[in-house]
């Protein structure tokens, strides 16, 4: 008898996955295992596919980067093959982004995702997309867009056996579920995610109530002291504004649980610019855009042209979404950077009792509903989540997780209101720019946005070129949403919308350039409130002071910029520093850190050894200046601005917060600046030995591009390149420029364009990461915009006919 | 014999089953004409070693190995063929256990019968 048990029970042990390991003979045999997706090098020229759903004949042409350019005859066609072909790409990209979204990992990983999903559902991230998925099936054009394109998804998934399955699943031991409209909701609700979750209000109520508000507004004013915004300071409003909501009385008066979402991550932002042809070698318009995102392998965009009457655009998608967002056509080319509008507000609820049946509303009390999450869990029963729901939104926690940083800047007892719960349909946004002709066509779309908002740039043949602060913004009293709001009276809630025509926006303004870099939209004159805080404006300022001298322009030029790593932060603060270093304090280390930084061309470059005593020196800095007041672990804040802490060195070396209150001794801005530096200098030669080549900033700041899942092999290897945050070229570790563009607009367009990583999301692929040295190297490729499958331009190496029978 | 026999079943067998046939296929060969156990546990072991070896290779050469050295760092190692020699012998031993045990499970089978 055990001569039956012992082979049952070794095939079962060895296709079972226990614990992260996978299952190992199930990923290890040749027949179905990964050796199954070591994808072949060379390529074949001539494939046939017969597929149900398509309705006419469909070709599509791969070029030398295995980019597709999908040539049908109707929209819907066009859309099934995006599908399809995507899914052949990046099957399971598109997959583990929208089980992310929708809390689904304890489904594929177990208990330990358990924080995370709950999150999710929490935050309403599910009840979100089911409102976006209304809008968006309302439309009969993003409707046919979304179903086709679900359809073509679903073609491929079907068409797989056991063995074809990307090699994720076969690690994670899973198995792809059929496509649904949802998804593709979903997926842009997880950008919104990205770059709309971000909320300060929890460490800025704490804050006011430990420190008071006088305090709070010298510390966290509502402009920045110093700022070059997007819209140019003086253009004029030509449009009657909407009266403002009064400030509610209360609003100074309100207490606070303890609430907290998490901060917008730093580094998150994007640069793009258009110059007009006063400008452009050419004549005509150049457009570029760099958008800034976490970056991964596989990446997050994905390279297609799409052309079906009416249509032929060429850009990146996002893969499990239908249409282009980020490109250029014919006539007109876009690009995207985030506003940083506050669209997320926390508000106190008052309720009856603990069973959270009524809360306080208006002077009466008011029925809350229930929404029950089922969350999945491999190996375990599934649990039920009961979220509470205002008519705010959901209330995120009543209990914090423990281990969930994310969670951090979440208050508790506190009810969610998120744009990104609004009904939408940013899908008809990009339809129309994807088959815009000129400025009119590029207006008409921006009405569709609503969430994250974006700065919409935008070029033309017609030598037009144009930036608006777009999307839905509530239509506040100031300061708004700054802290916790008192969500029993009405006064608080959201009270209307600014008008999609009276959103920031600028056409062909006299500087003959428009630019955008996350920092603040508009001057002090714009008559609505957006936000009290932007992005820095550093990077903006950098891309104006360049644009203003550029003259001549070509496609090469705007390159370099976007390459471009000098720092307006270290122009700022790094001379006031020098002046107020001891010399005859240091040790001989400490003495050469600072000849090298103050001989330091304030250029991030790989090589430079003062751009890493400069960027630690820095940062140790604001952590000595801010730590002693801002740190205290029961109640979470946030430090003051970059901008505010530059304009207290430079214009109050005397303020008080520069004493540390922990010690008896009273501390000066000089003495910070002496420590940080010797601390700068001690911590360099620790970590990477005596002053020298080991401490050049490439070498520092280590900058890779991980798996997706964090598999390790699956990511690319380090890339000793420099840039810095702050700088146009703003690439850290692991954050940075995820695809730049420059486009040529003219009588035949010229597009230019890279991402670190490949068109293919196999790791087995030759295409998995094969951009990553042109885009290390600051190169792009050309873009080819074809006007047929056969067009010669594109150096095409493989094609694809696709009929229904 | 035996070698041959589960290197033709187990690859044809393989390109519409899963992996674990290979047990199914050692198991019956060695019980049906495993003439002795140490026949029975290396011929099977060698016919999934040189079959899968072959396999990986055929799918691997062609990708310049560049998936399988991947994989190796993922599992800590930092050469390619470790992971070939693990696929060739793991999947190797499991269906040099299985014949084993199928022929001993025929032994005992028939001197059950003839003890009847």
């Amino acid at each position: 008898m055990i001569c039956v048990i012992i082979p049952i029970l070794l095939a079962y042990a060895l296709n079972t996955k226990f614990g992260s390991l996978p299952p190992l003979l199930k990923f290890l045999n040749p027949f179905t295992g990964f050796w199954q997706n070591a994808e072949k090098f060379s390529i074949q020229k001539n494939n046939n596919l017969v597929l149900k759903g398509t309705h006419e004949q469909v070709e599509v042409a791969f070029d030398d980067r295995m980019i597709p350019h999908v040539f049908a005859k109707n929209d819907h066609d066009v859309y099934y093959a995006q599908g399809y072909i995507t899914a052949m790409h990046r099957l399971w990209q598109m997959d583990f982004q929208t089980r992310y979204a929708a809390g689904r990992i304890s489904e594929v990983v177990g208990i330990k995702a358990i924080e995370l999903d709950r999150y999710q559902r929490q935050m309403g991230m599910v009840y979100g997309a089911e409102n976006s998925l209304k809008g968006m099936m309302a439309d009969p054009k993003s409707r046919e867009m979304i179903l086709a394109y679900t359809d073509g998804i679903n073609a491929y998934i079907h068409s797989l056996s056991k063995a074809e399955l990307p090699m994720e699943y076969k690690l994670l031991d899973f198995s792809p579920e059929d496509w649904t409209p949802i998804k593709c909701a979903l997926l842009l609700k997880q950008m919104s995610a990205v770059l709309a979750m971000g909320s300060d209000e929890f460490y800025m109520t704490n804050i006011r109530k430990k420190f008071g508000p006088e305090i709070t507004s010298d510390l966290f004013p509502d402009y920045p002291f110093r700022e070059d915004p997007i819209i140019p300071t003086g253009t004029a409003w030509n449009f009657k504004p909407l009266p403002i909501p009064p400030t509610p009385a209360s609003f100074t008066e309100m207490t606070t649980g303890k609430v907290k979402t998490k901060q917008l991550e730093d580094g998150i932002g994007s640069n793009n610019w258009a110059i007009s042809g006063a400008k452009t070698l050419s004549g005509y318009p150049i457009l570029a855009n760099d958008p800034h995102l976490n970056l991964t392998l596989p990446s997050i965009w994905y390279q297609i042209q799409l052309n079906a009457p009416g249509l032929n655009a060429y850009g990146v998608s996002l893969p499990g979404a239908p249409g282009i967002i980020i490109g250029f056509n014919q006539h007109i080319a876009w690009g995207v950077t985030n506003v940083a509008a506050d669209v997320l507000d926390y508000y106190q609820i008052k309720f009856k009792n603990n069973t959270h049946q009524q809360y306080w509303y208006n002077n009466q009390w008011k029925k809350t509903t229930t929404r029950i999450e089922n969350i999945k869990i491999r190996g375990a029963a599934d649990e039920l989540d009961s979220v509470i729901y205002t008519h705010h939104g959901p209330v995120v926690y009543f209990q914090k997780p423990k281990k969930l940083s994310m969670a951090d800047n979440v208050p508790t007892g506190d009810a969610l209101r998120w744009i990104a719960h609004e009904r939408s349909n940013e899908l008809m946004t990009f339809y129309y720019l994807n088959r815009g002709r000129n400025y009119a066509d590029y207006r008409k779309a921006l009405t569709y946005y609503t969430a994250p908002a974006q700065n919409f740039i935008f070029a033309s043949s017609d030598n037009d070129i144009a930036i608006t602060a777009n999307g839905k913004f509530p239509l506040k009293w100031k300061d708004q949403g700054k802290f916790i709001l008192d969500g029993t009276d009405p006064k608080n809630d959201w009270q209307g919308w600014i008008p999609a025509s009276q959103n920031p926006t600028v056409k062909n303004p006299p500087r003959n350039f428009v630019s955008s870099a996350n920092q603040s939209s508009t001057d002090q004159t714009y008559p609505y409130y957006i936000n009290w805080e932007f992005g820095a404006y550093s990077r903006g300022k950098r891309i104006n002071d360049r644009l203003k001298i550029m003259t001549k322009a070509t496609a090469d030029s705007i390159r370099i910029m976007q390459s471009d790593t000098y720092s307006i932060l270290a122009q700022d603060v790094l001379p006031a520093l020098i002046s107020k270093v001891d010399p005859s304090q240091l040790n001989a280390t400490q003495k050469e850190a600072l000849r090298l930084v103050t001989k330091w061309n304030k250029y991030f470059y790989a090589q430079a050894i003062g751009a890493s005593v400069f960027d630690l020196w820095t940062k140790r800095l604001f952590y000595d200046i801010w730590n002693d007041e801002f740190t205290i672990a029961a109640i979470p804040m946030r430090y003051p601005s970059t901008d505010r802490t530059v304009e207290l060195i430079l214009k109050d070396p005397d303020s008080k917060w520069f004493d540390n209150v922990n010690t008896p001794a009273k501390e000066t801005l000089n003495d910070l600046v002496n420590e940080a530096l010797k601390y700068t200098c001690d911590s360099l030669e620790k970590k990477y030995g005596p002053i020298g080549k080991d401490w050049q900033w490439g070498n520092v700041k280590q900058t890779h591009v991980p798996h997706l899942a964090n598999i390790p092999g699956m990511g690319s290897k380090t890339l000793t390149i420099g840039g810095a945050k702050g700088t146009i070229d703003a690439l850290s570790e692991t954050n940075g420029p995820s695809w730049r563009m420059v486009i040529e607009l003219g009588k035949t367009p010229k597009g230019h364009g890279v991402y670190p990583g490949g068109q293919s999301g196999n790791p087995g692929s030759p295409f998995y990461d094969n951009m990553i040295d042109t885009w290390a190297n600051g190169q792009l490729y050309d873009l080819y915009l074809l006007s047929s499958p056969s067009d010669s331009r594109g150096k095409i190496i493989s094609n694809l006919k696709i009929s229904a029978k | 014999m035996v070698f041959l026999i589960i290197l033709i079943a187990s690859f044809l067998l393989q390109l519409v089953l899963p992996w674990w046939v290979i047990v199914v296929i050692s198991f019956a060969t060695c019980g049906l004409v495993g003439k002795t156990s140490k026949v029975s546990f290396w011929h099977p072991f060698f016919a999934i070693v040189v079959l899968w070896t072959a396999m990986a290779l055929f799918k691997s050469l062609p990708n310049h190995n560049v998936l399988v050295s991947r994989v190796a760092v993922m599992f800590g190692l930092d050469i390619w063929w470790l992971i070939l020699a693990i696929t060739g012998l793991l999947g190797g031993l499991v269906a040099a256990i299985s014949g084993f045990c199928g022929y001993h499970f025929r032994k005992a089978v028939l001197i059950r019968k003839s003890h009847a």
